[in-house]
């Protein structure tokens, strides 16, 4: 038996913070990795994944320091070499693949000579023959028209070719272990599912070890030999995926798995601790929010779009001449008290509904937009337009811009509602308070500015903001895809309770169908601007009748649980 | 007032010390500002003579070298000008008039700039390419020419400089504010904002404002000595501010006739407070910039 490729034994990092104390960011890390083996490395955001990725490349910054511990490549400890000797592996031994593929290329060189500039520089290949070895390459990563694509500037390529791309850049020299940091996490699931078995493709032939770094328990299971769960710098659980994913042995492990939505199955509820304390705030907050919400209207139509296109200019960004068509001729109805799915990967258009929906983007002509039986176009006047956003809100994607840095997070919540005059300055700040215990925060969290909350934490006190209004009908674009596995569940959880308690209709947008399918009770799937498929969450997502969208199930990433 | 946060003002003023504390050369600076300041407020109480009133000057007391003493007895630590008049009082009155007109016009142009830049930013479209394209224009002149140009069709006057500064003060604000404005205009809360029913002018000023506003905050003490020294080249030149009421830049310029005479005292102590003044101003301004500069510093 051979010594491990990677032996890390013991390992402690921490940073400097600005005061001059340590912070422990990595403790007692151990791991062992044969060759040609794949190992994943999972934990939640600010685990310190990323940290250990680093240090194995001798690319942590100055603050971080190795305080303990050996990182052995091979038998040889590199946890004391110096930037000239970790200059000499890094991208020779070892290599290294970034989260965003379109950010790790430079944009002002062809992919041909970048790709040749990293042969040249850690193999003897010159010239000609560098030229040969570089389509070789791309077609090893499966690059097709890999001739081609040498003239090709990264912004003509898609992002999943970029990925592929970046492994062709990451196996030029033949390396040993290649660091692969959240290597898909920026690609949509279809890409995803291809670019994952190249990667796992390459690692069998050339007998190249990864270290696959990533939050996604579903690309574990699809790449990993073995796993490491990370919580908080410290190793909670290794071994075996098989093992790892089916019969957790550590608490934190099953609640990470219990967290993760499956497409299989509907769940009540995710297993993951809430903190709904029944307090006299928060069941007051709950009646003012049922005084508001009709309910016992569903199944009316509350919302009816009709030959709904957008097409964008050409000038506006992307697209190429005559304008880029966003959305083509959908149609669809929203009923009174239901979730409303809406999935597609990226650039199918479903935030382009949503925002076409609310009015932040005009629709081309011949569009309607009837909420309640009135077409929205003629909701002009001052009375109208305030009807209109009282009855019609949105919970934001990205948590960390959805809310006024400079406003605390009673304000936040409350801004809307006082500028309508729908209550008084005096009643705002107690329903502040009272929709914060709703959504799960504490009633001090009014007075605290945004940056003092995590991504979750701002998520809620953007639900709270949207409820505030008492909306009828709130359109949610992808809330949770930038969050935590974890905190996705609680939010969705916190979300299901407020759809229960209160008969919310929702347009819920998202990319996950796994998500989708544990909100939704109708969904609709998207693909360039048209409607694919339009049906019962349930049937749609188990039974498809449409091939796009059994393309788009055959390509999650699937974990067996032992109780599916 | 409620969208507007409160912060203990503990809070501030700890944040505020960080910001200097380990920075000798900025925390000098502070107190140099502090110091001038204070001089040029109190100048009537603070300074022997009063400069301007001719009835007490005496012809007799013209061009005394520095610790000389008055026909009226006092002291006069900086020596006196031709007229006999204190060049330590004149020197703290012109500190008066310098830092007037420096903090107005930097005020006006900033003010001016802020809201056209949020106005390019929320209507967009013809409106913001005027407002661009007449800051483009304001940008491409040199500004002392541009002033000297508006000071010869206009007259001299304080009133005129300020103008004249403003104007080359405004366009650099209102293009620091668009750039920064369109990005935030592209973030989500603005769009909850809309979404909420919040008028236009109240997203400008309660959203937009507050978010757009700290990269100015940053570059207002650059401008303030800038405009300081701005003054006094056209006090210098003798389009700027009037006799009667001397700027710094004027006493330079009195004392400029003297210099090759052995007379140096009459420019060299205006010109050494007007130094100090700008320097003091520039090293919080750099202080300023790098701690709200996130690559100059680790954070914490």
């Amino acid at each position: 038996m051979m010594a491990p490729l990677l032996a890390i034994e013991d390992l402690s990092i921490a940073y400097q913070l600005g005061d001059g104390r340590d912070a422990e960011a990595i403790s007692g890390f151990s791991l062992h990795l044969e060759r040609g083996r794949i190992v994943g490395i999972v934990g939640q955001s600010g685990a310190g994944k990323s940290t250990i990725g680093k240090a194995i490349l001798g690319l942590m910054g100055d603050n971080a320091r190795i305080t303990g511990g050996t990182i052995a490549l091979d038998g040889t400890d590199i946890t004391r070499f110096s930037e000239a000797r970790f200059a000499a592996i890094r991208g020779k031994r070892i290599g290294y693949i970034y989260q965003n593929p379109m950010t790790a290329l430079n944009p002002v060189l062809s992919i041909g000579e970048q790709l040749i500039e990293a042969i040249e520089a850690n193999t003897t290949r010159r010239g000609g023959d560098a030229r040969a070895y570089a389509v070789e390459l791309l077609k090893s990563a499966e690059v097709t028209h890999a001739e081609e694509r040498l003239a090709k500037y990264p912004h003509q390529l898609s992002g999943g070719l970029c990925q592929r791309i970046v492994f062709a850049i990451a196996i030029a020299a033949q390396p040993d272990l290649i660091i692969a940091d959240e290597p898909t996490t920026a690609l949509d699931v279809t890409v995803q599912k291809a670019v994952l078995a190249t990667l796992k493709k390459l690692a069998r032939e050339k007998q190249i070890s990864i270290v696959l770094i990533t939050h996604d328990m579903g690309v574990v299971a699809q790449m990993c030999d073995g796993v490491s769960v990370l919580w908080r710098g410290r190793l909670v659980e290794h071994g075996p995926t098989a093992q790892v994913i089916g019969a957790p042995r550590e608490r934190y492990t099953r609640d990470l798995m219990a967290a993760i939505p499956t497409v299989d199955h509907k769940r009540a509820r995710f297993d993951v601790l809430d903190s709904f304390e029944d307090t006299p705030g928060r069941r007051r907050g709950i009646a003012f929010l049922k005084s508001g919400i009709a309910a016992g209207r569903d199944g009316q139509s509350l919302l009816s779009i009709r030959n709904l296109s957008k097409t964008f200019d050409a000038q506006g960004g992307r697209g190429t001449s005559g304008g880029f068509r966003a959305l083509d001729g959908v149609a669809f109805e929203v009923f009174a008290g239901e979730t409303l799915g809406i999935v597609g990967e990226s650039g199918s258009g479903k935030s382009t509904i949503g925002r076409a929906i609310l009015g932040l983007v005009e629709p081309d002509a011949g569009a309607s937009i009837a909420f309640q039986g009135r077409p929205i176009a003629e909701m002009r006047g001052r009375r109208d337009r305030v009807a209109l956003s009282r009855s019609l809100q949105c919970i934001f994607q990205d948590p960390y811009s959805s809310l006024n840095p400079r406003m605390n997070a009673g304000t936040n919540i409350t801004y809307g509602i006082v500028a309508q005059g729908l209550v008084s300055r005096a009643e705002a700040k107690v329903l502040a308070q009272d929709l914060l215990e709703v959504v799960g925060l504490p009633r001090a969290a009014a007075g605290k500015m945004p940056h003092a909350f995590s991504g979750g934490e701002r998520q809620r006190i953007g639900i709270a903001r949207a409820l505030a209004f008492r909306p009828e009908l709130i359109f949610c674009d992808e809330p949770t895809s930038a969050l935590d596995v974890t905190v996705q569940a609680e939010i969705l959880n916190l979300m299901k309770e407020l759809q229960e308690t209160l008969g919310l209709t929702l347009v819920f947008v998202s990319h996950d169908l796994a998500v989708v399918r544990q909100m939704c009770d109708r969904v609709i799937v998207m693909r360039a601007g048209r409607m694919v498929e339009e049906g019962n969450a349930d049937e749609v997502l188990t039974a498809p009748r449409e091939t796009y969208t059994r393309d788009l199930l055959a390509a999650m990433p699937r974990i067996a649980f032992e109780d599916a | 007032m409620s969208e507007t946060t409160f912060e203990s003002s503990a809070g501030r003023f700890d944040r505020f010390r960080a910001v200097f504390a380990g920075y000798p050369a900025a925390v000098a600076g502070l107190i140099g500002i502090v110091l001038f300041s204070l001089i040029a407020l109190f100048a009537p109480v603070l300074a022997p003579q009063d400069p301007f009133d001719q009835s007490r000057l005496d012809i007799m007391d013209g061009l005394l070298p520095p610790m000389s003493t008055l026909m009226d007895g006092t002291l006069s630590v900086l020596g006196t000008d031709a007229v006999g008049r204190d060049i330590l009082s004149a020197v703290m009155y012109g500190m008066r008039t310098s830092l007037f007109v420096a903090l107005v016009s930097v005020g006006a142009g900033v003010a001016v700039g802020v809201v056209l830049g949020l106005v390019a930013v929320m209507r967009g479209g013809w409106i913001d390419a005027v407002i661009m394209r007449t800051a483009d224009l304001t940008l491409s002149f040199p500004g002392v020419l541009l002033a000297l140009l508006l000071l010869v069709v206009f007259g001299s006057g304080a009133d005129k400089v300020i103008l004249a500064l403003a104007i080359g003060i405004w366009a650099q604000n209102a293009r620091l504010v668009r750039a920064v404005g369109l990005s935030e205009m592209k973030k989500d809360y603005i769009a909850a904002a809309r979404l909420a029913g919040i008028g236009q002018l109240r997203i400008m000023f309660h959203f937009l404002l507050p978010n757009a506003i700290s990269p100015v905050l940053v570059i207002v003490p650059m401008a303030i000595s800038g405009a300081i020294v701005a003054e006094a080249t056209l006090s210098f030149l003798g389009v700027g501010v009037p006799i009667t009421e001397p700027s710094l830049g004027l006493l330079i310029s009195n004392g400029n006739d003297y210099l090759l005479s052995g007379r140096w005292w009459i420019s060299v102590a205006p010109g050494l407070v007007l130094v100090m003044m700008v320097l003091s101003i520039n090293v919080v301004a750099d202080r300023l910039r790098d701690h709200a500069n996130p690559y100059l510093q680790a954070r914490t």
